[in-house]
């Protein structure tokens, strides 16, 4: 039996998608090889949450040449991908501990059928020692700092053993110090093997972390390695309205009104 | 106390009958009634009452089980909502209102055209705990133990597509099939419930005892246990004021449910400021 082991995590091609019958990508292809830490930056509205929602079939496509995740049909693919929701699509005051949560990656895995087992947790509590996060197993979620919480999601991720890691916004809302720390995190993920994918605004951190971004505005403006896509040009055609400047060490500004 | 004056209402078997059933009822909706106060469906529980009344004068028109004719509605109802969600992003609150007011009222109006069912339209409107007989007794209890060992052998499950759908549905897990279940379950508690305080109070007894639960704990077992145990203890004391001073026992055992939230919640608020105080 031969197995069509395509190179790429995600693979899109001419990907028209939207909502209701508002079209937001119109014609969208890009391919994130497997092992990418990879960026989807554009202002808002521009599509990025829309293209990580269809990849993983929240929004069904209205056309496409190609959409394979992980080398297979999303409907097979996303059983090995997990998807962070953006920080406003969780109830945090939900009556959930971290350990449940954690636990939550092994449940989805396992469908309709099948109780979670002394393994389960096993792995739940080795994930939650790994991200650093030993001995708030019994908190409610929502007590815990957004870094934290980041990291019972990434946690929750790992214990569904997704190959790749979709997430929407993930610095949303953090402060520099956690957004590097959450950085380091996604480079520690990618050594293990694991793709990830963040829809992020956040242009500080991409330089220094991301080795694959897509700049998105409806259409793919650009695709490639940081140093292809990050220039003044494609920014400023990217962020019209929010002027984004290039400092002296490539450190890129963005100023959102 | 006087122990007789405790005992007074075991003496009839109505009574007897009515702490029963309503007990059950009332621990079986504080328990279902949690995920419905988690996830803000108070609204879609009251759409469910409405439209199964509609259910339950249709089946005595046609004479057919009430209860059927009553799941039926309500769990078309409890479907057409999981529909409406996920069609569209807009809220459905407008929609549902007139939907399910507009049934509701069919209901009223095809109960009154026929002049012999004007006692079941008021019982059914306000409850009949009193007029219990124990086959529907055995008929509610059987329908709790089934609601009880679905929501045990589901619940983790239950949990999941309540607390993250979206990240749930994106690994492919059936969330709309679980969301679906869940639904039903709640329309189902709903339906042996309208019998206990009629229409317009069910929804308090699947709301107020968890909420009542809810600003006492973070964890939700602990809060659905409290959430029983607020609407068994509504039930008895409402139950014992409806003996003793006449007033309909439906409305008794909510008023105590309702007493129940408002001492927690007025002591939790003067703990807090004595402690912001400190």
């Amino acid at each position: 039996m031969t197995v069509l082991q395509s190179g790429f995590a995600l693979e899109v091609r001419n990907l028209i998608a939207g909502y209701q019958d508002q079209v937001v990508l119109e014609g969208v292809s890009w391919q994130v090889p497997r092992g990418s830490l990879a960026a989807i930056i554009g202002p808002n509205g521009g599509g990025k949450s829309t293209l990580l929602k269809t990849a993983v079939g929240l929004l069904k496509p209205f056309s496409y040449d190609t959409l394979t995740l992980l080398g297979q049909s999303p409907k097979l693919g996303r059983k090995r991908t997990a998807y962070l929701p953006q920080r406003e699509e969780v109830d945090w005051d939900f009556p959930i501990t971290v350990l449940e949560v954690v636990l939550q990656g092994r449940l989805v895995r396992k469908g309709w059928r099948g109780r979670l087992c002394r393994e389960d947790y096993a792995a739940s509590r080795r994930a939650l020692e790994l991200f650093g996060l030993a001995g708030l197993e019994a908190s409610q979620i929502g007590a815990l700092s957004g870094g934290q919480r980041q990291r019972v999601f990434l946690a929750r991720a790992v214990v569904q053993e997704a190959d790749l890691i979709l997430l929407d916004e993930p610095a949303a809302g953090l402060d520099a110090q956690t957004q590097h720390e959450l950085a380091d995190l996604f480079v520690d993920l990618c050594r293990q093997g694991k793709t990830i994918i963040a829809a992020t605004h956040d242009l500080d951190c991409l330089t220094e972390c991301f080795d694959q971004v897509l700049a998105l505005n409806r259409r793919v403006l650009a695709a490639g390695e940081p140093s292809q896509v990050l220039t003044e040009a494609i920014l400023e055609e990217l962020f019209a309205r929010h002027f984004p400047k290039v400092g002296a060490g490539g450190e890129v500004m963005v100023h959102e009104s | 106390m006087n122990l007789e004056l405790i005992l007074e209402p075991f003496q009839y078997a109505f009574m007897v009958r009515a702490f029963v059933g309503v007990g059950l009822i009332a621990v079986v909706a504080a328990v279902i009634g949690t995920f419905v106060v988690l996830k803000g469906l108070a609204f879609m529980g009251d759409a469910i009452a409405h439209t199964a009344f509609t259910g339950i004068a249709l089946g005595l028109l046609l004479g057919i089980g009430i209860h059927l004719s009553a799941l039926f509605f309500a769990l078309l109802t409890a479907l057409g909502v999981v529909l409406l969600t996920r069609v569209s992003n807009v809220r459905n609150d407008t929609a549902l209102a007139i939907l399910f007011t507009g049934v509701f009222a069919l209901g009223i109006v095809l109960l009154s055209t026929n002049p012999g069912f004007v006692g079941d339209l008021n019982s059914l409107l306000l409850g009949s705990v009193l007029a219990m007989q124990s086959r529907e007794i055995a008929l509610i209890g059987g329908f709790a133990l089934l609601l009880l060992a679905v929501l045990v052998l589901f619940f983790s499950r239950f949990v999941l597509v309540s607390f993250d759908p979206i990240g749930a549905e994106a690994a492919g897990f059936p969330v709309v099939a679980f969301q679906s279940l869940l639904l039903a379950l709640i329309a189902v508690a709903i339906v042996i419930s309208i019998q206990a305080v009629g229409v317009v109070l069910v929804v308090a007894l699947l709301i107020t005892p968890p909420a009542t639960a809810g600003l006492l704990t973070k964890g939700l077992k602990l809060q659905m246990v409290l959430a029983a145990a607020f609407g068994l203890a509504s039930s008895v004391l409402g139950l014992y004021i409806s003996y003793f001073w006449g007033a309909p026992p439906g409305a008794t055992v909510v008023l105590v449910a309702t007493l129940f939230f408002a001492v927690v919640l007025v002591v939790q608020r003067l703990r807090r400021g004595s402690r912001l105080a400190c």
